[in-house]
Formats: structure tokens, sequence, C-alpha cells
């Protein structure tokens, strides 16, 4: 490194603060937040290394098929399902599935959401109209049931629910962000560049995008945790994954309810799953919202 | 306030139209076309036919849009599969108790988060505070059946303080006018079923309200300690009012406006927990009956309900519009 790239550096180390900077320390003294991020780390790795750490495969029958089997022991952390499969190993494996299907549904809602959003904002007219019908449309059915309506039609794939779950939040993205856009728009600062002959696409990616996208980060990640708790919700109702073999969460507990008197950790132990993952984003949603939140800056 | 209202309500009728639209098209994309959704997957080339003659299926879509939606507004949702019985009246008769036990789920959650909520303002960062912080981050974070199922277990199964399934005990018996059990108990007199309905009620409603006790009891307190910090608060404390009259008149008062909206949006909520806590305590309400069409593709049934879940939501939303305007002078006047 260069004397003058290390003075740089130095430079970028020193600078006294911004949005971002501040966001990122009001963060770490957070101690819910971090706690969150603790909890969301150890599934992560979890899910990565979960061939390496997993004591038995998750669909292999590693002792005896029972009607009632039996609760956790030294050989399996957690014990075994009806199948002699090892619960343990399982809810390893169901981790990828869980944080996949949160991952990716986000994705998709938020990238709909934003199309929608942005546009419905910063065109206004009768695009915003006809925009914000359909999202007032979609927020008007509860959100489990459109999501079991859309799967329904577009079938049980992991992919098909996936989007389903996406789908289901892209009026709230879309909403979020057509209502920061409005704020922005009258801002200074674009009417600045608007003045200056800057053309409205780039006034609409360079400028207000990432003055609006702070409140959208914040809603993604707890959409996550929604997320998970809704692909368990339809495991629970029968319209999960259609593959039986998915060690996913929810099914797990759903086609064990019924067992909960006798073999009660085929129930707890997945449950506690999905109520740890879902913690874990909220702590850390929570934490974002805190940090970023400019009324909360002092 | 009357142009308000009726603004809201003019409001309402593209959005229910839009309803009808997106619950007909639903049955026109579902797998196989609506005549084998309908009819199920073993039905006759000769009930498909009739099906498809009956639904108008070979006229132009906007003509059997305008059949569809003639039928809907004559209250004729179609033929339930399993049960040969109208849909219409399947939902009439499950409605009430989906019905009494949001509301129960509803009172349990406002009864008991409000006052949690405005204590731990009131005690900012003391033990309650942060004992119903974590509380709340964990209600929210729990689904409601997983909630629903430990509830039946610890308190049903092992503990056998309550009963876990149906509405009402078999050796019991009552006369139902309304199918609201609690109501019709008290209407006949019936006091063994009155206190048998409500101890059926418990559970449930303990399971379905306590997400939206952990929302509502975070926004009481977060709106609580907003309003403490009003320079009006303390212009009110400054002139010496008894410190009673100001929280009552000028604290709670004006920190139950975010409470309202967020009790309306958890409708949506309490609606789509009801379809999960129903299956775990065998409720025969709108949730079950929606999951056991899934279960056995009556296609009918599922439209019906999922509409009739909409419709609710949207009406719960322009009441809690409504009576937030009526709080709010603020919102009228826009």
């Amino acid at each position: 490194m260069s004397l003058a790239e290390s003075e740089a550096a130095e430079l970028h180390l020193e600078r006294p603060s911004g949005l971002w900077r501040d966001a990122l320390d009001r963060f770490r003294r957070n101690p819910g937040a971090l706690v969150g991020v603790f909890l969301i780390l150890v599934f992560i790795v979890a899910a990565v290394f979960a061939p390496a750490i997993a004591p038995y495969e998750p669909h292999k029958q590693v002792g005896p098929l029972a009607t009632n089997p039996e609760g956790p022991t030294t050989g399996h952390l957690l014990g075994l399902d009806e199948q002699g499969r090892d619960l343990f190993s399982r809810i390893l494996f169901g981790a990828r599935l869980s944080l996949l299907v949160g991952f990716v549904s986000v994705l998709v809602g938020l990238a709909l959401g934003l199309v929608l959003g942005a546009l419905s904002g910063y065109l206004g007219g009768w695009i915003d109209f006809a925009i914000m019908r359909v999202v007032d449309l979609m927020l008007s059915i509860p959100a489990l049931l459109l999501a079991i309506g859309l799967v329904t039609v577009l079938g049980r794939g992991l992919f098909q629910i996936m989007l389903a779950i996406g789908i289901v939040q892209v009026p709230i993205f879309a909403r979020l962000l057509r209502g920061t856009i409005l704020g922005q728009k009258e801002a200074d600062y674009v009417l600045a560049s608007r003045s200056v002959g800057v053309p409205k696409l780039r006034i609409l990616l360079v400028h207000i995008l990432p003055n609006s996208i702070a409140p959208v980060i914040v809603q993604a990640t707890l959409a996550m945790a929604t997320a998970i708790i809704e692909v368990a919700a339809l495991s629970f109702v029968g319209l999960g994954p259609n593959d039986p073999g998915l060690p996913e969460w929810g099914r797990i507990l759903a086609e064990n309810a019924n067992r909960l008197q006798q073999s009660a950790h085929l129930v707890i132990f997945p449950g506690i799953a999905i109520v740890l993952s879902a913690l874990g984003i909220n702590l850390i949603g929570d934490g974002l919202r805190e940090a970023i939140d400019p009324k909360l800056r002092s | 306030m009357i142009g308000y209202v009726v603004r809201r309500l003019l409001l309402m009728v593209p959005i229910l139209l839009g309803l009808s639209i997106l619950v007909f098209l639903f049955v026109r994309a579902l797998p196989g076309g609506p005549a084998i959704a309908l009819l199920g997957e073993r039905a006759t080339e000769e009930s498909v036919e009739q099906i498809e003659e009956q639904l108008g299926l070979d006229q132009p879509v906007h003509v059997q849009y305008g059949r569809y939606l003639g039928n809907l507004l004559s209250g004729d949702l179609g033929t339930s599969v399993s049960t040969r019985q109208p849909v219409t009246s399947e939902l009439a008769r499950r409605f009430p108790a989906t019905f009494e036990l949001t509301i129960a789920a509803l009172i349990f959650a406002i009864g008991l988060g409000i006052p949690l909520g405005y204590i731990a303002a009131k005690r900012y960062q003391g033990v309650l505070d942060n004992v119903s912080l974590v509380m709340s981050l964990i209600g929210v974070s729990i689904p409601v059946f997983f909630l629903a199922l430990l509830l039946k277990y610890i308190f049903g199964v092992q503990l056998g303080w309550l009963p876990t399934i149906g509405r009402l005990g078999i050796t019991v018996s009552l006369e139902h006018p309304t199918n609201f059990y609690v109501l019709d108990s008290v209407l006949t007199a019936n006091w063994e079923a009155l206190t048998d309905s409500l101890k059926h009620l418990v559970l449930p409603a303990i399971a379905l309200g306590t997400i939206p006790l952990a929302i509502v009891a975070r926004i009481t307190r977060a709106a609580t300690l907003d309003v403490l910090s009003e320079d009006y608060v303390r212009t009110a404390r400054a002139k010496g009012l008894d410190p009673l009259v100001v929280d009552r008149r000028h604290v709670l008062r004006n920190a139950m406006l975010p409470v309202v909206t967020v009790v309306g949006l958890q409708t949506g909520l309490l609606l789509t927990g009801a379809v999960l806590t129903e299956t775990v305590f065998a409720w025969p309400g709108l949730g079950t009956l929606i999951l056991n069409a899934i279960r056995f593709r009556d296609y009918a049934v599922l439209q019906g309900g999922v509409l009739v879940f909409a419709v609710i939501f949207v009406l719960v939303n322009l009441i809690v519009d409504i009576s937030y305007a009526f709080l709010n002078p603020r919102i009228r006047y826009r």
C-alpha cells in the first residue's frame, strides 16, 4: 500500500459521520440487535455446513420405525422421528430450506414491489392510480389466504411457494417505497437536479432511490421472518413443498401435531427452530429500524 | 363526517368489484380448468359438459363474469362438492363460530395489551418494561399454530384444566337461535352451556390473541412514550393538575389513536390466524371449512371462503377508518 493510499484509508476511517456510519454505530451498541445477529449467524452456519455438522443424513433411516418415537438420547441429540430419522440432522438441513425461502421470497417481493412502488411514486398520474388500486386489492385479502390461493394455482413446487410468498409481500413494499418517494420528490436536491436538466430516470435511480431505501431495508428484514413463518404455515395447512422428504420445519411440526403427547420432541424442536430464526431476524430488523430512523438521530 | 363516511363507502365499490374479478380469475386459473376444479378429478365427461354449460364456459369471458357476478349478488356461491350443500348456507352456518372466536381473541389482546403497554411506558426501562418488550418480541416471532399446539398440550392435555376440542361439550345441550354459542346460552338462560362454551373459548382465544396482544402492547408503549414527552402534558402537569387526570385525559386519550389503527390492521392477522387456530382446536368455523376445502379440493367452498374473509377484512378496515376519523378530527377535515 502506498503512503497516499494508507493516508486515504486512515482519512476514510476518521470520516466524521454519515447516515450509514452513524447507523452502524448505533446498531453495534444495541444488545438486542447483537443477539439477533448471533442467532442468525448460528442458523447460517447450520445451513451452510449442514452436511459437515449433521451426524446423519437427513433422509436416512438410522433408528427403528415407531409410531411414537423416543425423544433425545445420547446418540440422537434431539431424538428420532417416526421413520427412524435423526431429528437434529433434519432440523439442520431444514435451516437451509427456511433461510432459502426467506431470502428468495423477500427478493421476489422486494424486486416487484420496488419497481411498482418507484413507478407509482415517481411517475404519478394514472399509472400511480392503477398500481395503487391493484395494491389495495391485494391488501384486502389476508396474507395467508392470498398465499394459499396462489399456491393452489401455481402448484406446490418449492420455487412456486417462494414465488407465492414473495408476491404476497409485493403490495407492502410497493406502498412503502411509494410513500417515501413522494416525500423525497419535492426535496430541494431533487428540484435542483431537475432544474439543471438531469433526466427523470437518472434522478430516480441516483438521487431519490438511495434516499428512500432505508425503511425498505428494515421492512425487507422483517419480511424475511414473516416468510419463514408463512412457509411453515403453508406446510401446516398441507400446502408446503410437495417433495415429501424435504425436512421443512413446518412440515415436521404439522406431521407430528397429533403425537404431541407421546413424542413432544417432534413438535417442540422444529417449533423452537422456527421461533428462534424468526426472533433473530426480527431483532435485527428492529435494531436496523432504530439505527436508521432519522427521528432517533440526535 | 358524513361526507367522509360516504366517500369511504364509495371507495369500497371498486375494491369489492376487484375482489370478485380476482376470485373469478382464481377459479379459471386452477389446474384442470374450472369444471374439473369444481367437480373433482373423478368427474364423468357428462357432468363436466353439464357444468360447463351451466357455468357458460362456452361463452365469452365478459359474459361469464357477468353471470358470475349476477349469481354472487343473489347470494349464490355454488355447491360444495363434498357436502352437496349450497356454499352460502355452509358459510353462514360457520361464520358465527369464527366471529365469536375472533371477538374473544380481540378482547384478550386489547384488554391485556393496552394496560401492559401503558404501564411499561410509565415505568420506562424498568423491569416490567423490559419483560414486556421481550415477551412482545417472542410474540411476533411465534407461529400461531405452534403456540396453539403448546397451549393445547400444556393446559388441555397435561393439566387438564380446559377443553381443547370444539365449541361445546357433547353432554351439554343448547338451542342455537343465532349460532353464537355464548349469546345463545344467555338468550335461552342456559347457564351450564354458558360456562361450558366460555371454557371452550379460553384456549383458542388466547392462542389467537397472543400475537395481536404483543403488537398492541408495543404500539401502546411507543404511543404513550411519544405523548408523555409532549408539551401539553408538561403544561398540564406544571399547572398542578391531578396526575391521574393528566394520565387519563391527556396521555391515554391521545395515545389511543395509533392503537386504533393497529387494532384494525390486526384483523387481517386475526382472520389468518383463525384459519390455523381453528384447525388445532377443531373449532367448526370458516377456517376449518377453508382448510377442509383445500384438502378435498372443494374449490367452490375455497372460493366462497376466501371471498367472505376478504369482504370481512375490507368491512373491518372501513369501520376502523371511520372510528379513527371520529376519534381524530384532523382526518375528517383533510
